[in-house]
Formats: structure tokens, sequence, C-alpha cells
């Protein structure tokens, strides 16, 4: 005997699972359970766990197959948006580290030139002669407030962009 | 717009390799319906939560569409199905207990005599709440699906060779504790 187990388990198993047991099967069976521990809990417990499935099935709430299917398609389909999304997200890190460099690269050239880069900004207007292209009236105005105002409004136009598509992600 | 609208060939293309579907949608609706209801039972009267049961039936049926199951046929998909199930009620017990009050089950504000309780829920229910979740899972793997010991390993992901003492000690506690509540059912009427 292997943990209390009785060598006739099987055959007693066997009758349950057919649907024998108790009258298809010999007396000289029924008085062996009766007297056995581990084939009457063997009985007991295997009619009790199937009456409560037999109950339990009857008492499922299913939900249409269809839903599960259609939410199953969308949870796989949102799985290879992510999985593409991967590389698009690695270039776009790549790509960011690439103009940080530049940036760094470019204050640090700016730093040995003795930190003069607001120099260009003044001259940039007049040496594209932007000037010449604003109204007459309005030349009063500083030039720089004119190279400011697009920067501005590029900064703004991209700042919407990133907004729009981090909520679109959302 | 949204962009990957644009390319729909290269989406389709790419989900093709991952989920591996065989099953249709009409072959996924016959198998539902010949396996929801045993997935449902054990799934609640393992946890004793039927709530829980039909949130993770959903779950279990959600991924095993999601996931490359193996093609062996119904009764290989049935034993994945259960499998991902086990493990959704395991990850289930593991999460910390919510005191929330919309997670506590309806039955617990139930009146006792309004509920539909058959005879078999009213027996084993008690039992089953005296026992560990493994042994719940193995005596419903074992004695309500008539699961082998190899069926129960993969199912439960335990090793195949403790799968016997472990069901023989938790069917030992529990046809005990039948016994009793039966002694005491006895001595009440």
């Amino acid at each position: 005997m292997m943990f209390g187990a009785c060598v006739r388990e099987k055959e007693v198993a066997e009758l349950l699972r057919c649907g024998h047991w108790p009258h298809a099967c010999s007396v000289e069976l029924r008085a062996h359970v009766a007297d056995c521990r581990a084939c009457a809990d063997l009985v007991l417990v295997t009619q009790t766990f199937r009456s409560a499935r037999a109950d339990a099935t009857a008492l499922a709430r299913l939900e249409a197959p269809g839903l599960i299917w259609w939410r199953a398609q969308l949870r796989r389909r949102n799985a290879a948006i992510e999985r593409i999304g991967k590389p698009i997200l690695g270039a776009q890190i790549f790509a960011l580290a690439i103009i940080l460099l530049a940036a760094v690269g470019l204050v640090i050239s700016q730093a040995r030139q003795g930190l003069r880069w607001m120099s260009w900004f003044d001259e940039f207007p007049g040496s594209l002669h932007l000037a010449a292209l604003w109204p007459a009236t309005l030349a009063s105005f500083d030039a720089r407030f004119w190279l400011l105002v697009p920067i501005l409004a590029t900064l703004a136009l991209v700042s919407g962009v990133v907004v729009y598509l981090a909520s679109e992600r959302r | 717009m949204p962009w990957e609208s644009v390319i729909p060939n290269l989406l389709a293309g790419e989900a093709q390799p991952l989920a591996c579907p065989p099953m249709d949608s009409e072959a996924f609706a016959a198998f539902y319906e010949r396996s929801a209801r045993s997935l449902w039972a054990y799934l609640a009267r393992v946890s004793g939560e039927p709530a829980l049961a039909d949130d993770l039936m959903q779950e279990s049926y959600v991924r095993f569409l999601c996931a490359a199951h193996p093609d062996d046929g119904e009764v290989a998909s049935r034993r994945y199905l259960f499998r991902i199930a086990t493990n959704l009620l395991r990850d289930h017990w593991r999460r910390p207990r919510s005191a929330s009050i919309e997670e506590i089950p309806e039955e617990f504000f139930a009146a006792p005599g309004d509920s539909v309780q058959s005879d078999s829920k009213a027996m084993l229910g008690p039992a089953m709440r005296l026992l560990r979740p493994r042994d719940r899972q193995l005596l419903w793997l074992a004695y309500a699906e008539g699961y082998s010991h190899r069926e129960i390993a993969e199912v439960t992901g335990l090793a195949s060779a403790s799968i016997r003492l472990l069901l023989f000690r938790a069917r030992r506690k529990i046809a005990r504790l039948l016994r009793e509540q039966s002694k005491d059912d006895g001595g009440r009427s």
C-alpha cells in the first residue's frame, strides 16, 4: 500500500468514471468499499464533486462568444501596434540623443569662442535682409522680434502635435 | 486618421505569426459552447466567488485566443484553457485583498434563505473553503473534470510525481470534512 492507498482504487475509479457504481458492480466490491477507507473516500469525493460540477454548470452565465472573440481581436491588434511602435520609439530616442549631442557640441564650440552666440542673433535679420520684407510702417520694431515670432509659432505647433499624439496613444 | 490604418497590411502581417490563430470565430463559438460551462464551474467552485468566475472566464478565453495555443485537438485546447484559468486564479490569490465594497461578491449580502443553493454546493462549499487553494484546484481537476495525474501536472505546473501524494492528502482531508459536515447536518435535523 502506498500513502495508505488501496490496490482496488483503480477498479473503483474506473467504475465511477463509467457510471457503473454502485448498481453495476459486484456485491464483493461494494463490501470492500464499505470497509476500505481509501475506496470509501474515493467514492464519496468523486460523487460529491460530480454532483457539484453538474449543479455549477447549470448555473453558469455565459457571455456571447462573439463578444469574447472581438475582445481578443482587439487585444491582438493592440499588441501588434505595440510591437511595431517599439522600433519607432527606439528611433525617436536615438534621434533625440543625436540632437542633444549636437546641441552640446554647439554649446561647447560657442563656449570656446567666448560665448558670443547672441551676436549672430542680432546680426541674423540684417544678414538675410529681412527688413526689406516687412512694411515700412513696422520698421520701428526690433528686428529680433520678427525672428522670435516664427520660432515661437513653430514651438507652439510642435507642442500641439506632441500633446495630440500623447493623448491619442492614451 | 490614425497612422496604423494607413498600413493595415503590415499590421495584419505582423499579427499572424504571434497569435497563430487556428480557430475562426465559428470554431471558437462551438468550442466555447462545449467548454465554457465546465470552466465556469471550475472557477466558481474553486474560488468560491461566482462574480470572479465570470471575469476570469472571459479573461481566460481572451488569452486563449491571443496565445499560440496547441493545435492538438479539442482535448489539448481544453487543457490549455484550464491552465490559463489556473494561472489567473493563482495570480488573483497572490494579489493583496481589496477591502473595497465593490469587490465583495453579491452572495455575501444575500439573505441566507433567498439564494439558490443546491445540495451539492451547500455540502461542498464549506468543506472547500477549509482547504488550501491548491488542494481545491487539484481535487476539482481530478474528481470533477476527471483529469489524470499527468494532465493535472500540465494544468497546474506542478511536478507529475508530487500530484499523487498531494491529491491523496487533499482527498483524505475533504472526505473527513464532508463526513463531519454530514454528521453535523444529521444531528441538527
